[in-house]
């Protein structure tokens, strides 16, 4: 009698089940290796399996012999906290996204691979590449770039007598007021995140004084009120000229928008993400972008390359890694995630079609009238984020100035 | 005789102990504890120990070429504005919603223990805010807390007498009171549940025989109920506590810390820090002076506990 037929029938039960589990797990084990001749390619995406299916499905079409495997975290910070323990602990995928909020450490820890001269960056635009590089070297792909400025409610204007939006901030607030004397609310701006119109203005003063302000600031030139103290001022006299409440340091974008959709309010501050979400609920409003009107009267947008896409630096496939970069960046790629996104793709060879709203948007990428600054400052983006966001609604409640804003966030960097 | 001649004898017993039945049993039973064992040691001890070890590094959660900092790391959490703050509001939640849901709890209980029409439906209703992730309650509450014309309260407020709106989560107090609350509403049912199954283990008798002698359902509430629920004051407070220190997810979901750093807390800046800064070594520093916060606090919490309960039983 063998051994097996010895065992009691609930032993063998045991036996076969714990083969199995051992199979299972040697056969999980291997990872990108090959299954069934083909090669798996690891894909870590922060936009949904629903966006990529398609330009994976395209993708593995081209290329019978790789299989791509593809995983998904929502951005951001969910994101970046599974890429960052996946990459610590060895198991980071081929592909993943480079992101503001992970770019220096991705690139100091030697994590992305250096995809400066590569062919499938040639499509790419200079502003996108820039963005995604450090010291000269590109570390991530970025197809596309978004800008958001204020969009307004053309027929609501039109009720106080405003057919010309302004481009001066001075007639902007003049336009807020009568607005307010129609009965109309004029404007809302959250303030749980990094305030669009805030940004802008900084912009705005960034690109007066040269475009370089961060830099110099972070190499200890400069100090952050140079930047930060007139745009600041700028923007509190919304607050000041009574034009928005206290109040809106609670409000959410979502709020926002749906106070948008149902008309209660004339203007809000709002990007692409916004458009098809407010087609849909509001599919008859006349709605027009504009840029922030400026001191100057030249009107400025806040905005930035869309996260790019990164090689692992100890990835086993570097070539199928860098066949799908060449995918995801060609013409058909590229046009696959425009119609998927409806993003505004900046590469050389495709035209994205867009909605109607978004031409001045586009304008403004070309144009290279926006800013952003958690993608201009080169590192502590989240710390300096938070810091600007709690003093920014300090400074709305009427407890701190534009130069305690500026003074904080020269702390924080001064913790690093 | 050599020094192992010696000790044979004392070997030789100590061996036969442990082969006795007795020690055997002792032994089995305490294999009980190894699993345990195994996930204390891999969900508690470890992990402290890599927290203390990383509290004292440069360790940002990427590279895994750490230098040893000292204690610079502690430096800076105690220096720094937003950590304080998040120390501040994180007391003061816990001890706030432990005191208020406490106070609520306990008379509801009591209520909720007589017979009345529909008393089954009224227990559930109370129970319901439990059963919801409280992420998803933050979200609802930040539309019924909204300044907006949409906001419930406010248009509440405004129909009945032309009130408001009253910035509920845009006023650093309010917006503290607000989540208090909230965390108040969707716990006070749950421990009012845990006090009515000790309310139910009361015997009748002792009631009865109150009120033969004359007592008030005021004295009997105070003599009688209050000192049998005692060891459920000290469970519900405990739980209540220590769920207290570690919130995050309300506050996030409702005001993101806002506004400024008034409803900021240490789990959240433990969490940012960490994850979103990259400053892993820093968040362990946070996350070491924490627990021993945490322990200390409830081990006073504890031996007050004991011994009112001792006074009171």
């Amino acid at each position: 009698m063998s051994p097996l037929q010895k065992m009691s029938p609930r032993w063998k039960v045991a036996t076969a089940a714990a083969v199995v589990l051992l199979a299972a797990a040697t056969g999980c084990g291997s990872g990108s290796g090959d299954g069934g001749g083909k090669t798996k390619l690891s894909f870590f995406s922060w936009e949904s399996e629903e966006t990529m299916k398609p330009l994976i499905e395209a993708f593995e079409k081209q290329n019978p012999s790789i299989d791509v495997e593809f995983s998904h975290a929502p951005p951001v910070a969910e994101y970046i906290a599974a890429l960052q323990t996946r990459l610590v602990s060895g198991t980071g995928a081929d592909v993943f996204v480079i992101a503001a909020e992970n770019k220096t450490n991705l690139v100091q820890g030697g994590f992305v691979k250096d995809l400066t001269g590569k062919p499938f960056m040639a499509n790419m635009s200079k502003f996108n590449t820039e963005t995604w590089s450090v010291d000269g070297k590109a570390y991530g792909m970025s197809i596309s770039s978004w800008s958001a400025g204020i969009l307004y409610n053309k027929d609501l204007l039109a009720k106080a007598g405003v057919t010309e939006f302004p481009t001066k901030w001075d007639d902007f607030i003049a336009l807020c007021q009568k607005l307010k004397s129609a009965g109309i609310t004029p404007y809302y701006e959250s303030l749980m995140g990094m305030p669009l119109t805030a940004a802008a203005l900084v912009g705005h003063e960034n690109a007066r004084q040269g475009g370089d302000v961060d830099a110099q600031i972070f190499a200890g030139k400069k100090k952050f009120g140079d930047l930060w103290n007139g745009p600041l001022t700028t923007f509190n006299q919304l607050f000041t000229s009574g034009v928005l409440g206290k109040d809106v340091v609670s409000l959410k974008g979502e709020q926002i928008v749906d106070e948008f959709a149902n008309g209660r309010v004339a203007m809000i501050p709002a990007g692409p993400w916004d458009v098809t979400s407010l087609r849909e609920k509001a599919p008859k409003m006349n709605m027009v972008f504009a840029g922030v009107p400026t001191p100057d009267g030249k009107p400025f947008w806040s905005g930035a390359a869309s996260p790019g896409w990164a090689i692992n630096a100890k990835t086993e496939h570097e070539k199928e890694a860098e066949a799908f970069l060449t995918y995801l960046g060609s013409k058909e790629g590229v046009t696959l995630f425009n119609k998927k996104t409806a993003a505004m793709t900046t590469t050389s060879d495709v035209t994205p079609v867009i909605d109607k709203a978004l031409e001045p948007n586009l304008q403004a990428l070309k144009d290279g009238n926006f800013y952003l600054p958690q993608v201009a400052w080169p590192r502590v983006q989240d710390a300096l984020n938070t810091e600007a966001v709690a003093q920014l609604q300090l400074m709305v409640q009427g407890q701190a100035k534009p130069a305690d804003v500026a003074a904080a966030l020269d702390n924080r960097l001064a913790q690093g | 005789m050599t020094a192992l001649d010696r000790r044979a004898p004392a070997l030789t017993g100590a061996l036969s102990w442990l082969t006795s039945p007795k020690a055997l049993e002792g032994l089995r039973l305490q294999a009980f504890l190894v699993p345990i064992g195994i996930v204390f040691a891999v969900l508690f001890a470890i992990p402290l120990a890599q927290s203390l070890y990383f509290s004292v590094t440069d360790f940002n959660g990427y590279s895994l070429d750490v230098n040893f900092v000292g204690l610079e790391n502690y430096r800076k959490i105690f220096t720094d504005p937003s950590m304080l703050a998040g120390l501040g509001f994180t007391l003061v939640f816990a001890i706030g919603t432990t005191v208020i849901v406490t106070a609520l709890a306990i008379p509801l209980a009591v209520l909720l223990n007589k017979r009345f029409f529909g008393r089954n439906v009224v227990r559930a209703v109370f129970f319901f805010p439990a059963i919801p992730s409280i992420a998803i309650l933050g979200l609802v509450w930040g539309f019924i807390l909204s300044p907006l014309g949409s906001g419930a309260i406010n248009w509440t407020l405004d129909a009945i007498g032309g009130l408001g709106p009253v910035p509920w989560l845009s006023n650093g107090a309010l917006a503290q009171l607000s989540v208090i609350m909230v965390a108040v509403w969707s716990s006070t049912g749950w421990h009012a549940i845990l006090y009515l199954a000790y309310l139910q283990s009361i015997p009748g008798d002792y009631y009865e025989a109150a009120r033969v002698d004359g007592a008030s359902p005021r004295q009997a509430f105070f003599r009688i109920t209050l000192p049998l629920l005692a060891p459920a004051v000290t469970v519900s407070t405990l739980l209540l506590m220590t769920g207290g220190l570690k919130v995050y997810d309300l506050p996030y979901t409702l005001t993101k810390g806002g506004p400024g750093y008034a409803t900021f807390t240490i789990t959240q800046s433990i969490i940012q820090s960490g994850i979103a800064q990259a400053k892993f070594g820093q968040a362990s520093a946070l996350a070491v002076v924490f627990m021993l916060v945490v322990g200390a606090i409830v081990a006073v919490q504890l031996i007050v506990s004991r011994r009112v309960e001792g006074r009171l039983s």
